[in-house]
Formats: structure tokens, C-alpha cells, sequence
């Protein structure tokens, strides 16, 4: 299996406003590609449970899955009309970190490269698990919406302790948390996908949904 | 009861099979702690353990797998204790007294450092304190199992070694591509394992007996120990909710059988396995004829990632990361300068070393420190194997512990202090050691008396439970300019090692010429006259074109490259090296065995760019030899004001302006430094100007240093001299280096919301004990509003403004 990053991505990341890198950025940009595919480990995993709603002390909605209570107004918008939610955690493995611990040291232009280039990549495999996961939902004639993860507006980010625990990411992908909470292997990410019988707005992800979206530079143009 | 030791490897055992699944089907719920049922459920423990025991098998686990004082930290010693005694309890009930009770030891559940922030040594803490009460409740061994990290497995196995007298066993988790998760291969693992000495390693989890066929097929080719072999019942499936394996008892055992026969000691099962998958198992696998382990004789070293061996086919050691001689290195050491020594280490495994040589022995620093501190760093970056290399006795046992592999250890030699030294630590960690043939008299005039003061290393290797396999011998080569029978001496060493000993040398090639001009021509010829005669291993500099030819022919003519395939990957399509006649002449690669890089890679490789439009383009090597060339017609000075800056600012502007881009900046900031490095060769001896001191850091709890990286290269190249202290780095690292080092203008970086808390942390002590300093910040999540919160004096948005920010700080005076 070969992960082929979105170069439009990668070019985006590296902070492109809708113009395109010259001939020697372009080059490196390839080299780090292959580089990279040589060097990654992609795994995943993911697991479906139930979704009910409560309300917390301040009649404040709460979502319950997985044996865990979460209140946060944006998770549940993106939940909505779900009946179970696909809880995933995906990663390219410890080799993307080598090689741009590696570049940091011998040429750190190739290290922002690398980087910009494992982050596209990692956004690929999400799509390729997450595609994966809409297919097994249509088989159970169920419809996926966005996936969101923890981080993402006001759901916290402490919410990667419970998935790490619950799919026991260390044993089953090697990823583990760091006392700040951030993932090891750095190129991984965990998501929450919501599954419903009815289809629905799924298109609407990305750019759009973040809290950050009026500041970022990295935001898509379109 | 029989000592385990005696019966391992000796007649078949079994293990006992899955836990968890028999836990969750008496009512363990998703998440709650098995362990935790010690104390609230003990009958269903004990009733667990019947049932394997009354299966048949020989070795059960205590309930011990995820205990520790991350998860546990409450009443780690109570669940512990507990643990063994219930196993006793089921013992005595299942009236199987004969059976030994493992003390079960799985992973942390976090990565160790560099990937994570678990520190080795505090890993080897937790695992230790699991051991210290196991062993005192009565468990009759440790079996460590399900690692998927060979440095975690590591700390485990030292840890176990430290805290009790008992048997340690270890089973690893391969996946299908027989790779541990964070990347070791069977070969690599096996290394380090038995370099450790534990008393038996092999497979547990991760896959069924039929995926684990090809691993196995491995481990019983290169493990000279029992091996163990834990499978799954097959691959898992979610079944409402739960989770089931496809595999049941009979076919199993059916596998179980076949994987038995190709020479596995011990076997039983993992996650999904029951007791009547072991019934079955241990009933047919015990039918079988039993074959003891074969020593293999392999001579081997490791890393995280790769297994070298050394013979049949020759090895070369990469030499530089060693101060003798070389004034940059040693002030690098001064300076703590670790990047330096980074570089020169990449720099050799991209030249073609299979092992780096790693000496940082410096009387005014402090050694052991270094040494340990070099090592991490190196095998962070790194995938070859390291020699550590060191007289020091405390160097070597900390570089050894740090080391994430069976390291090579340079060395021990003759003399009686220094093998009661050295041999108790390669007994304890593991290693390949380099023999030195010379003792309390000196260095033997002749082969016969080398050959001796060999003969009694290898005695001593018996002696201290060392493998003769795990030595290297030094033949000692020394200059011929001094005597020149002293190369016919080493090779006759070396051959007579080879051919009487059957052992494996090893030189350091290059003192052969120490003396003699044209050192790369003695050198590369010894080097072959010394493969000839049975060299194993050459300790020398893989950026030495001549040598590296040397060694590539050799190994084409003497058989040892299949289709000379290795040859012509070097050598294809390259054109024939044009020489120079007149000796002196030829540049300065052909007088010094050290001259690094150079060769036919780079012959004839100049464009004709200017130095401004190298800089601007980002092109370094361009840039580099257009300095070299403008240098011949003009002063250094005027070539920088009026070339390098000019480039480097036209550049600057253009990515304030949102015309030039990150890559590019970079790109160019690298052509600069280049251009800059050959400047400054010229201008060796004259003071050069440093217009301001930095710190840089990541703040504690953040481990993105790209942003700062960025920032340093920036800041270098505009004249700044910058402190980089690293990444997750406490407050107090920072203010204590501040102050000591009267620092004025400090650049913190933070990528996550939840660290900039620590860089506010970091600005109030600073301001607490240096009020004068300034401080800047960055990073993905900062913005004007947060830098005004936590009290900075700046938020810089990118690079170049942090470069502003820094000259007008440094402006002021």
C-alpha cells in the first residue's frame, strides 16, 4: 500500500497562498515524498459504539459512549442524529519522526518539508480509514458525517486519554501520550466519527468548522 | 521444585494461555482494570489459574500485566502481593505444586524517550518496583511479555536482573511483517536479548500461529537460547460488542504442532487462547521429540532498528566521532555542541559505515555525562549500531546502560585490571568486545606474543560467561614509518587469530601510515592486504574515497558481493577518477587519511552561478564554490557586504513581502551558511563579529522544535550566536542557563494550547531572576493577545521577525 500525499496539501501546509513553489522546492517536495514512503509504518485502529444523551447539573447536553460522559456543544452538532459513534486512531508510525529529527539537524529547510509533506500524509491515511469506516457503516445501511477530533472547538483535548484507554492505542498502534497530552508518534491523529440512519450534511469538514479558521494561516482558500 | 533453569531448554514446557478474554467472560467490563480483581475478585483469579493448571501447563502468569505505578499508584504493592499469593492459593488447589509461578510484566503504555517522555531511567524504576514485590510474595520467575519496543524491553529485563535472583524470560509482539511497533526486527531483538543474557526470549500476541509461522521460522535460526511461542487463537473480530478469535482449540493445537517441531522450547497461547486450546496443545506438543537449542555463533551487534553482523562479510566502523586530533571536535565538546557530532555521525552512514565508533573523551569535560548524553542523541537520529568507545570505566557502563541495542565496546585488553573491569559489564549489558593485544608489558614485538596475550582474553571471556563469538581482536596496527616490519606483524596476527583461534579481528587502519605523506595511499593498500589476511572489521573514515574503493573491490573479488551488485550501485555510471601525476597537486584529498567528503562524488560538479544568485536560489553547494572562486578576486569582508547580504536580505524581504515562501528562505538561509563557512576559512584567526547571544527552547511539555529550528538558522546566519537548549525544557533549565550565562534576549516556542502554560511559567521565573532579559515568543497557537498575556516582550509571527526583534535588542546596547 502506498500512501500518495495531495501535493496541493503539502504546498498549503508550507504556507503557499495560491501560488506555486519553483523548480527546487518542487524537487525536494518529491524526494521528501518518497523518503517518507519509505520510512512510514501505517496502522490504525477503530471501534463502534452506542450513542445516547443526557443532561449534566446545568441541563447542559451530554454525550455517553465507550463508558464515557462528555459535554461539549460542537461534538454535539457534529453528532447530531447519531445513533453510535466510530471512535479511530490512525498513525504513519515512529519513521516520519526520524527522518525529520534527522533533517532538523542536517538541513532544516528539508525538515519543514518533511514535516508539511507527513502531515498531507497522515491526513490521507485518515481519509483512507475513514473511508474504510463509511463503507462499513453503508453495509449496515448507516451514513457517516465529518470526523471531528479531540481538540477541535470546545471538545478538550483530555478526551485522548479515554480513547487511547479504550482502544488501547499503545498495544494495537503504538501510540502513546505524552504527560502534555500529545501523541507519539507525532504523525497520528484520533477521531470520533458519528454514524446515523439518516443521510445527512457530511460534506461540511475542514476549514470551515474550526474555531480557528479567521486566524489561521493555513486556512483553504476555497 | 526444580530450578527452572535446569529444566529450560532441557524438555518441553508449556505456558499458560489468555486472561482477558477469560476475565471479560466473568463480567470484566471494557476499561476497568483486571488487576484490580486481585483484591476485589479473588476467587475468579484463582479459578482462572485452575483451569490452565489443570490443562497442564508448567509456567502461569501472576494477574500482573498492566501493574504498575502509572496505573496503579495507589496500591501497587498490595495488587502485586496479592497477585502471587492467589497463583500459590490455585497451586495448591489444582494440586500442582510443580508449576512455576511467572511474575507477569507488560508494557508501560508509554513510549520512551526520544518517540515519547518516559525516560529510561524511570522506566527501569517502575518495572523494578513490580519485581521487588513479586519476587518477595514467592513468584518463581519474571516473564516480561507483549513488548513491541526492544528500549523498553530493555529497561524491563535490567530491571528484573537488578531487583531479584530468578529466571527472566521475555516474549516480544512482531507484527506480520515481523517488525516490533516502533521498528526492530527479529534479528535486532534477538541481539539485544541474549547480550542482556536473559534465559529465554520468543513471541507473544499480536497475531495467530499460523501469521507467526515466518517469525519463528527466524528466531530458531539466529537465537541460541529457549524459545518461546505465545500465539493468539488467530486474528480477532468484534462480535457484539466483545471480542472473539477465530481459532479454536484443535487447529490450535494442530499449529502449535508444527511450530513446535522447528526447534521452539516452550509454547502456549495469548489473547482469545482457553484451557482446553492448552490441553490439547500441551498433550500433542509433548508427544513430540525434544531438540536443545544450538548455539549459533553468531557475531553480532544491534541498534534500535538493525542487526550487524561481523564475518563473513567484512564491516566497516566509522572513526570520527573522536576528538584526537581534530581542534573542532574537541571544542564542540567544550561547547556541548551535540549537533556537531550528530553531523559527523550522519554524515558516515551516508558514506557507507555499518557501525559508528563513539568517543567523547576529553579530560576538562566531564565524560561519563557526555558520553551517555552523545549516545541518546546519536541513536535518536541514527539506525547504525554504535562502539563505545572510552577508557573510563563509568563512560562505558553509561553509554552501555543508555544504549538502545547490543552495542560494539571499544575495549579491554590484556592487562588484569582492565578485563575485571570491562568483562563484568558485557556480561551485564551485552556487547561485542574489541580485544586489544597488549598487556602489563606493553605491546608484543611479534605476532607469536599477540596471538598469546589473545589466547588469554578469550580464557577470560570463559571465565566471565562472555561468548568467544562476542570478541573482537585487535591486531594493533602502528605506523611502518617507525618500523617497518610492523604491518607484517599485524597481518600475521590477524591470520593467525583467524586460522588457530578462529576468531574475528579488528584495526584502526589508518595508524598504519602515521607519518608518511600520501596516507590515504598506504592506507587503502593495508586495507586490502588486511582483508586479505582475515580482517573482520576496519576502523576507519568512511569519507575517505581511497579506503572506500579498497573495501568495495575487495569485497567484489573475494566473493562476498553476490553479482558485485554492491559494487556497481557505488561505482555504475560514475566516470573514472581523473588522478593527478605530480604528487601534491592533487587538492587536498590525497595527503591526509582524514580528508573528509571528498573523491570522485565531488569532481567536477561546479556551476558557474554567481554567489548572489546561489544564495538567492538556495542552492548550497553552488553557493559554496562560487565563495571559493569570488574569494580568489576579492576580500572576505567585501565578498559578504557586498554579496551574501544583499542576497540574504533580497530573500528576507520577499518573504515579508508573501513573495518568497518558507522552503525558499530556508533553502537560501542554508546556500548562505555554506557560502559563510568557506569565508570563514579564510578568515580563520580573526575575530569574528558576534552581535548578540540567544537562547532558544521549546518550552516543557512541547516536543515540535521545528518552528525553533527554524529560527536558529535564521538567527545564525544574521550574526547571532544562539544557545539551542532543545525541546521540552523545564523553566529552570532556562532561567538557571540565563543567568549563568548573562543571556539578554531569550526565544520561546510553544505548538499546543495546553504549553503555554509552561511558557508562561518560563517568563515570570525569568523575569524573577534576570529582569533585565527579554523575551520573544512564537509557535503555531500564539498570537498578539497571548504574548500579552504571559507577559512578553515580543510575539514574533515568523522567523525574520524574531531577526528584527533580536537587532533591535542588540541595537540598544
Amino acid at each position: 500500500m502506498e500512501l500518495s500525499p495531495d501535493r496541493k496539501e503539502i504546498i498549503r501546509y508550507l504556507g503557499y497562498h495560491g501560488v506555486s513553489p519553483d523548480e527546487e522546492v518542487l524537487r525536494e517536495i518529491e524526494l521528501c515524498v518518497e523518503q517518507l514512503q519509505k520510512a512510514v509504518t501505517p496502522r490504525y485502529v477503530y471501534e463502534k459504539f452506542p450513542l445516547s444523551r443526557s443532561r449534566g447539573q446545568n441541563s447542559e447536553e451530554q454525550l455517553c459512549f465507550a463508558g464515557i460522559t462528555v459535554a461539549s456543544r460542537n461534538l454535539s452538532a457534529n453528532l447530531q442524529g447519531c445513533s453510535a459513534v466510530y471512535l479511530m486512531a490512525v498513525t504513519l508510525g515512529p519513521g516520519p519522526d526520524l527522518l525529520i529529527r534527522r533533517a532538523g539537524i542536517e538541513k532544516v529547510s528539508r525538515a519543514v518539508i518533511l514535516q508539511a509533506a507527513a502531515a498531507a500524509m497522515t491526513e490521507t491515511w485518515c481519509d483512507q480509514v475513514n473511508e474504510r469506516i463509511r463503507l462499513e457503516a453503508e453495509r449496515n445501511g448507516l451514513y457517516t458525517r465529518p470526523r471531528y477530533s479531540p481538540g477541535y472547538g470546545d471538545l478538550p483535548l483530555t478526551m485522548q486519554t479515554d480513547i487511547s484507554r479504550i482502544l488501547n492505542m499503545p498495544k494495537e498502534i503504538g501510540v502513546s501520550l505524552t504527560d502534555s497530552l500529545l501523541m507519539t508518534p507525532s504523525k497520528s491523529v484520533t477521531a470520533l466519527i458519528g454514524v446515523s440512519q439518516i443521510a445527512g450534511d457530511c460534506r461540511r469538514s475542514g476549514c470551515a468548522e474550526c474555531s480557528a479558521s479567521s486566524t489561521c494561516i493555513y486556512r483553504a482558500e476555497s | 521444585m526444580r530450578d527452572l533453569r535446569e529444566r529450560l531448554g532441557k524438555e518441553w514446557l508449556v505456558c499458560d494461555g489468555g486472561t482477558g478474554t477469560i476475565l471479560q467472560s466473568k463480567g470484566l467490563k471494557g476499561g476497568e482494570l483486571p488487576e484490580t480483581w486481585n483484591l476485589t475478585r479473588p476467587e475468579d483469579i484463582i479459578d482462572l489459574h485452575c483451569g490452565y493448571l489443570r490443562a497442564g501447563c508448567d509456567i502461569f502468569n501472576t494477574n500482573t500485566f498492566g501493574a504498575n505505578a502509572l496505573k496503579l499508584p495507589g496500591n501497587l504493592k498490595e495488587v502485586v502481593t496479592a497477585a502471587v499469593e492467589l497463583a500459590k492459593e490455585a497451586r495448591r488447589r489444582a494440586g500442582r505444586e510443580d508449576a512455576y509461578i511467572a511474575l507477569d510484566i507488560g508494557p508501560t503504555g508509554k513510549l520512551l524517550e526520544p518517540l515519547g517522555d518516559l525516560s529510561f531511567d524511570r522506566a527501569v524504576e517502575l518495572f523494578g518496583e513490580v519485581v521487588r514485590y513479586g519476587s518477595e510474595a514467592g513468584a518463581d520467575l519474571v516473564l516480561i511479555e507483549t513488548m513491541s519496543d526492544s528500549y523498553e524491553a530493555k529497561a524491563a529485563v535490567l530491571a528484573a536482573k537488578e531487583n531479584c535472583g530468578l529466571p527472566v524470560c521475555i516474549t516480544v509482539t512482531f507484527d506480520e511483517k515481523g517488525k516490533l511497533l516502533t521498528g526492530g526486527s527479529v534479528d535486532s531483538t534477538v541481539a539485544l536479548l541474549e547480550g542482556l543474557r536473559v534465559d529465554a526470549l520468543g513471541v507473544n500476541c499480536g497475531l495467530g500461529p499460523e501469521q507467526m509461522i515466518p517469525i519463528v521460522e527466524r528466531l530458531t535460526q539466529v537465537c541460541s537460547i529457549p524459545v518461546i511461542v505465545n500465539p493468539n487463537a488467530g486474528l480477532p473480530r468484534t462480535e457484539g460488542g466483545r471480542t472473539v478469535y477465530n481459532v479454536g482449540p484443535e487447529e490450535f493445537s494442530d499449529w502449535m504442532e508444527k511450530i513446535a517441531a522447528m526447534g521452539v522450547h516452550v509454547v502456549g497461547g495469548c489473547c482469545g487462547t482457553t484451557p482446553d486450546h492448552i490441553r490439547l496443545t500441551a498433550e500433542r506438543v509433548k508427544e513430540l521429540p525434544f531438540r536443545e537449542p544450538v548455539r549459533k555463533r553468531r557475531t553480532v551487534v544491534s541498534s534500535f532498528s538493525q542487526c550487524v553482523e561481523i564475518g563473513p562479510l567484512p564491516v566497516i566502523i566509522g572513526e570520527r566521532i573522536n576528538p584526537t586530533g581534530k581542534k573542532k571536535f574537541k571544542q564542540a565538546l567544550r561547547d556541548n555542541d551535540i549537533e556537531y557530532i550528530l553531523r559527523e555521525g550522519l554524515r558516515q552512514e551516508d558514506s557507507g559505515a555499518h557501525i559508528l565508533d563513539v568517543n567523547v573523551g576529553l579530560p576538562e569535560i566531564d565524560e561519563p555525562s557526555m558520553m551517555a548524553s552523545v549516545v541518546q542523541k546519536l541513536q535518536s537520529v541514527l539506525d547504525l549500531p554504535l562502539q563505545i568507545d572510552t577508557t573510563d570505566a563509568q563512560a562505558l557502563e553509561r553509554g552501555m546502560r543508555i544504549y538502545n541495542g547490543k552495542p560494539m565496546v571499544n575495549s579491554v585488553n590484556g592487562k588484569r585490571e582492565s578485563i575485571e573491569t570491562v568483562f563484568p559489564l558485557v556480561r551485564k549489558y551485552g556487547g561485542v568486545l574489541v580485544a586489544l593485544v597488549l598487556d602489563e608489558d606493553g605491546i608484543p614485538s611479534d605476532a607469536e606474543g599477540r596471538v598469546r596475550i589473545a589466547r588469554r582474553i578469550y580464557e577470560a571471556a570463559d571465565r566471565y560467561g562472555v561468548p568467544r563469538e562476542d570478541i573482537v581482536i585487535d591486531g594493533l596496527a602502528m605506523t611502518i614509518s617507525s618500523d617497518t616490519t610492523s604491518a607484517l606483524t599485524t597481518l600475521e596476527t590477524l591470520r593467525r587469530v583467524r586460522d588457530e583461534l578462529h576468531g574475528h579481528t579488528i584495526l584502526g587502519v589508518s595508524n598504519i601510515s602515521f607519518g608518511l605523506p600520501r596516507r590515504a595511499l598506504i592506507n587503502s593498500h593495508f586495507l586490502t592486504m588486511a582483508l586479505q589476511s582475515g580482517l573482520s572489521a576496519a576502523i576507519m573514515n568512511p569519507g575517505n574515497e581511497e579506503m572506500m574503493e579498497s573495501y568495495r573491490a575487495y569485497c567484489a573479488l573475494a566473493g562476498l558481493d553476490p553479482q558485485c551488485m554492491r559494487f556497481i550501485e557505488a561505482y555504475g555510471g560514475t566516470p573514472e577518477p581523473v588522478r593527478v601525476s605530480a604528487a601534491g597537486t592533487a587538492g587536498g584529498n590525497s595527503g591526509t587519511g582524514n580528508a573528509g567528503g571528498s573523491g570522485a562524488k565531488n569532481a567536477g560538479s561546479t556551476g558557474a552561478m554567481g554567489l548572489f544568485e546561489s544564495v538567492e536560489r538556495g542552492m548550497a553547494e553552488s553557493a559554496a564554490a562560487a565563495a571559493r572562486e569570488a574569494l580568489k578576486s576579492k576580500e572576505p569582508l567585501v565578498l559578504i557586504d557586498q554579496e551574501l547580504i544583499p542576497a540574504l536580505d533580497k530573500v528576507g524581504k520577499g518573504f515579508e513581502k508573501g513573495t518568497v515562501f518558507l522552503p525558499q528562505l530556508l533553502m537560501s538561509a542554508e546556500a548562505a551558511k555554506a557560502a559563510f563557512d568557506v569565508v570563514k576559512e579564510t578568515l580563520q584567526g580573526q575575530s569574528q563579529e558576534v552581535k548578540g547571544r540567544i537562547i532558544l527552547a521549546t518550552v516543557k511539555g512541547d516536543i515540535h522544535d521545528i518552528g525553533k529550528n527554524i529560527v536558529k538558522v535564521m538567527l545564525e546566519n544574521y550574526g547571532f550566536e544562539v544557545l539551542d537548549l532543545g525541546k521540552d525544557v523545564s523553566p529552570e533549565t532556562i532561567a538557571e542557563t540565563a543567568v549563568r550565562e548573562d543571556i539578554r534576549l531569550v526565544g520561546l516556542s510553544a505548538l499546543m494550547t495546553t504549553t503555554v502554560v509552561s511558557m508562561e511559567e518560563t517568563i515570570r521565573l525569568l523575569h524573577e531572576v534576570k529582569p533585565d532579559v527579554k523575551t520573544v515568543v512564537g509557535g503555531a497557537v500564539m498570537t498578539q493577545e497571548y504574548a500579552d498575556a504571559i507577559h512578553a516582550d515580543c510575539y514574533a509571527k515568523d522567523a525574520m521577525a524574531t531577526v528584527h526583534f533580536a537587532e533591535e535588542v542588540f541595537k540598544e546596547g
